[in-house]
């Protein structure tokens, strides 16, 4: 029940009325969502959601398959008109983007919209001449294909290459024009982990650049590539923080793994339990291991170190421990799937 | 980089990608055009212009007015039409050989002519016959129509001849009466009116049996001479130097008159039989199959060139394929950018529906006009189809067709959910140009508001005006052309307006 009210209380404060601190940040925000809805007939895909993505920033957006990522993704870029709420990107109401507006964003749709019976360097001219790149645009071409390691594969028809190859050419098709800002739906899906790590190395590179990323990934793990994410579920938007800060919401503090060089005993145990900068449960990881949470790792680590040395208990190390995102994640959707 | 030169690229990526996937199609292509290539150099081989001829059964019934032999005169007569298949006096067994299909047609001959026509009717020839096309039906209907006309030509002409014959004797009796008139004359002039009334009833018997024989004889003569003279001829009719003839001849007899006066009617009397006799000589020169049949027409056409079936269908197979293309590909062409999702694309893209229209357009118009140079040139220097007129003004009607029926394909598109839905579409339009823009039927067999359909059509515009140039060898009817381009542009405008709608609200 404490989980659950924790998550009331993010909920809240998401949804609140922005602050002039806030408003503040709106304003060097490059998207800017509140009360974000949308329907379809009876069905709620996106509810109620609200968040800002600050300039020259990778935000995450996380979620289960069908939590209403795909949707929101297509609220931002005007496809979809909202039920409710509204969503202004780079200062203005996406359905109203003009040419040149348009000019600046990229978008790579979850699924291959190309053409199967092009080419692989035909599908991506195309994609460059939508956006009206110049003649001389081969070099560019060339480079995207490099990227994403196609080059080789240029000549070959759409039709016949392998899934994770389309997701290459949707996100080179994504990147030629040289975007400002970019909404990736899912573009490491089906790509192998080797060139995962490559895209984001140059999705931070972007970011470095300048250039703000809107990404949404089922990859929950990739969330510690991003400097803010959103974790969404059944439409709703759970929280949005840095990844440090999710972890920290999720397990309502930080973690220290607390490691003797003799069994702990009950007593100690109790005792460890009772200090204030402990928070909530403690837990034995093995005879001679403690995961304790904490308000803030990097002060209960000598606090820790004191009340050790005061009991006479030999300290082998004190470390904060990050849990994966995938344990994260389910420790934050949990409550609500309890709940449903 | 200025913004038109962005929406030239950005148009010219959907021609480039149009162009690209249609090539990847080699056999597509060679399809559209060797096919109907094909299709029309078979037909010309094939294609017989020879009427129809029917295996005809007569039936004879007892009470007939005509002999089998005549029967047969005729069925010969009119082989071109019919071939002769045997006559039969039972109906039954006639009905029987047609129902088999021994037989296409059976003719019955009328009974109990002469009575039938004393009561004042017509006597009736029954054709029976199993067909169900209409086309076939009308057919039998104007072989019928055909076959009576020769039978009462024959009638006719028996009729003639025996006037003819005829003719022998009334020669006689006028030489006769132009005798009894001199003799007449001399007794008057003399005062023997003993004599002069003797010679007048002489006279008066010969205008008796040439007013009853001439009156058949020379009729068929009086009423050809009174056709001409409705023509501008001017020649009394027989009738009336007839009615002169017996007038001056009865007053002839009238005591009453002065000498003077009888001498005079004497000269008009002999004036006509005169008259009789010259007319009577004029309709023995006369072949009798000329006096029933006077007239005859001749047909002499004021077009460059005679165009065979093959060459009169080539223009309109033309308007009508290219359409079909268009109107296919257009209706196509959307609906898959749709399910492929890459209206999604679009949607964020700076893309606009003038662009993406405007690329799709000069693509699939290049596309048709590429297949319409080579199937024309095929047709015209390999099956020799006649090319009179302009080849610029045959070019400008062919992008007009291609024009108007990609709006027909793009609105078709744009309306329809699945590729399955814009096939359909297409096939309507395909089936009602088939049937309402003259290719298989003239124009004016449809009933007036019906020929609203028509003029919708790109192919019935097309048909006209190619037929006109290629066939004619005159300019295009601007007024067609113009109307066709308007029709086009009606409709990609609102291709557009829809394209707009889809582009802003891809999903």
């Amino acid at each position: 029940m404490k989980g659950n009210d924790k998550l009331t209380a993010v909920e809240q404060e998401i949804s609140a009325p922005v602050s002039s601190s806030e408003m503040d940040q709106v304003k060097s925000s490059v998207i800017s969502a509140r009360h974000l809805t949308k329907k379809f007939g009876d069905e709620v895909a996106v509810q109620d959601i609200s968040f800002d993505v600050p300039r020259a920033s990778i935000f995450g957006f996380i979620g289960p398959s069908g939590s209403g990522k795909t949707t929101t993704v297509r609220l931002l870029t005007g496809v979809y008109k909202p039920t409710d709420g509204e969503v202004m990107v780079m200062d203005r109401n996406p359905a109203k983007f003009s040419h040149n507006e348009r000019a600046l964003l990229g978008y790579m749709p979850q699924l291959f919209v190309l053409y199967p019976n092009l080419t692989v360097w035909e599908n991506l001219n195309f994609a460059a001449s939508l956006y009206g790149m110049g003649l001389f645009r081969g070099k560019r071409l060339k480079n995207a294909l490099r990227f994403v390691e196609l080059y080789e594969h240029r000549v070959k028809l759409a039709r016949n290459i392998s899934g994770g190859m389309l997701r290459r050419l949707s996100l080179a098709a994504t990147l030629v024009h040289d975007p400002q800002l970019l909404f990736l739906d899912e573009p490491t899906a089906g790509i192998d982990p080797v060139l995962r790590h490559k895209f984001w190395d140059h999705f931070r590179e972007l970011k470095n650049q300048g250039r703000t990323i809107f990404i949404t990934t089922q990859y929950v793990s990739e969330a510690d590539n991003c400097d803010l994410v959103g974790v969404q579920n059944n439409g709703k938007l759970l929280l949005v923080d840095t990844p440090k800060g999710i972890r920290h919401h999720a397990y309502g503090g930080d973690i220290v793994d607390f490691h003797t060089t003799e069994p702990f005993n009950f007593q100690a145990e109790a005792l460890l339990r009772s200090l204030p900068f402990v928070l909530s449960k403690t837990f034995r990881t093995g005879d001679n291991s403690m995961r304790i949470i904490v308000d803030q790792a990097s002060t209960a680590t000598p606090e820790l170190m004191g009340w050790a040395h005061q009991q006479n208990i030999n300290v082998k190390t004190v470390e904060e421990y990050m849990p994966p995102f995938e344990d994260v994640f389910v420790e934050l959707v949990r409550p609500q799937v309890s709940h449903g | 980089m200025g913004n038109f030169f962005r929406s030239i690229i950005r148009a010219s990526s959907f021609f480039r990608k149009e162009i690209f996937e249609i090539l990847r199609q080699p056999r597509l292509v060679t399809t559209l055009v060797l096919g109907p290539f094909l299709i029309l150099f078979i037909f010309g081989i094939g294609y017989r212009d020879q009427s129809r001829n029917l295996r005809t059964l007569f039936v004879v019934l007892p009470n007939s007015a005509i002999a089998a032999q005549d029967i047969q005169q005729y069925g010969q007569n009119m082989s071109s039409l019919f071939t002769y298949a045997g006559v039969t006096g039972d109906l039954n067994e006639a009905l029987d050989r047609l129902h088999r299909g021994q037989v296409d047609l059976i003719i019955v001959e009328p009974v109990d002519v002469i009575s039938t026509i004393k009561n004042n009717q017509q006597a009736t020839f029954t054709f029976y016959h199993h067909e169900i096309d209409p086309v076939q039906v009308s057919y039998i209907n104007y072989l019928g129509w055909l076959y009576v006309g020769e039978v009462n030509q024959q009638v006719l002409l028996a009729f003639a001849i025996q006037g003819q014959k005829d003719a022998v004797t009334l020669h006689a009796s006028l030489q006769e009466a132009h005798q009894n008139v001199s003799a007449m004359r001399q007794a008057v002039q003399s005062g023997d009116q003993a004599l002069a009334h003797q010679n007048h009833q002489k006279l008066a018997g010969n205008v008796d049996t040439v007013s009853l024989a001439a009156g058949t004889s020379l009729g068929l003569l009086d009423s050809l001479q009174q056709t001409k003279s409705t023509n501008g001829g001017n020649t009394d009719p027989v009738q009336a130097v007839l009615a002169d003839l017996r007038q001056n001849t009865s007053q002839l007899a009238n005591n009453t008159d002065t000498k003077d006066e009888r001498l005079a009617r004497l000269d008009k009397t002999d004036q006509d039989i005169t008259t009789l006799d010259s007319k009577l000589t004029e309709f023995q020169s006369i072949k009798p199959s000329i006096i029933v049949s006077p007239f005859r027409s001749e047909t002499k056409s004021e077009a460059n060139v005679q165009p065979t079936l093959l060459d009169f269908f080539v223009p309109a197979v033309l308007a009508l394929l290219l359409q079909h293309v268009a109107v296919t590909f257009a209706a196509l062409s959307i609906v898959r950018e749709r399910n492929v999702g890459t209206m999604e694309l679009f949607t964020v893209s700076p893309l606009t529906a003038a662009e993406a229209l405007f690329g799709k357009y000069i693509s699939y118009m290049l596309f048709g006009g590429v297949i319409a140079a080579i199937l024309s040139a095929l047709l015209v220097f390999i099956l020799h189809v006649p090319m009179l007129g302009n080849w610029w003004y045959f070019a400008l009607v062919i992008a007009a067709v291609l024009f108007t029926s990609m709006g027909i394909g793009f609105a078709i598109s744009i309306v329809s959910q699945t590729d399955s839905q814009a096939v359909q579409y297409s096939m309507i339009i395909l089936l009602a140009s088939v049937f309402f823009s003259g290719f298989i039927m003239g124009l004016e067999k449809l009933w007036q508001p019906v020929k609203v359909i028509s003029w919708m059509l790109p192919t019935t515009y097309g048909t006209v005006l190619l037929r006109d140039i290629a066939l004619r060898g005159v300019s295009p009817n601007w007024w067609l052309l113009g109307s066709l381009f308007a029709i086009g542009l009606a409709l990609m405008l609102i291709s557009w307006r829809l394209m707009r709608h889809l582009i802003a609200t891809s999903l």
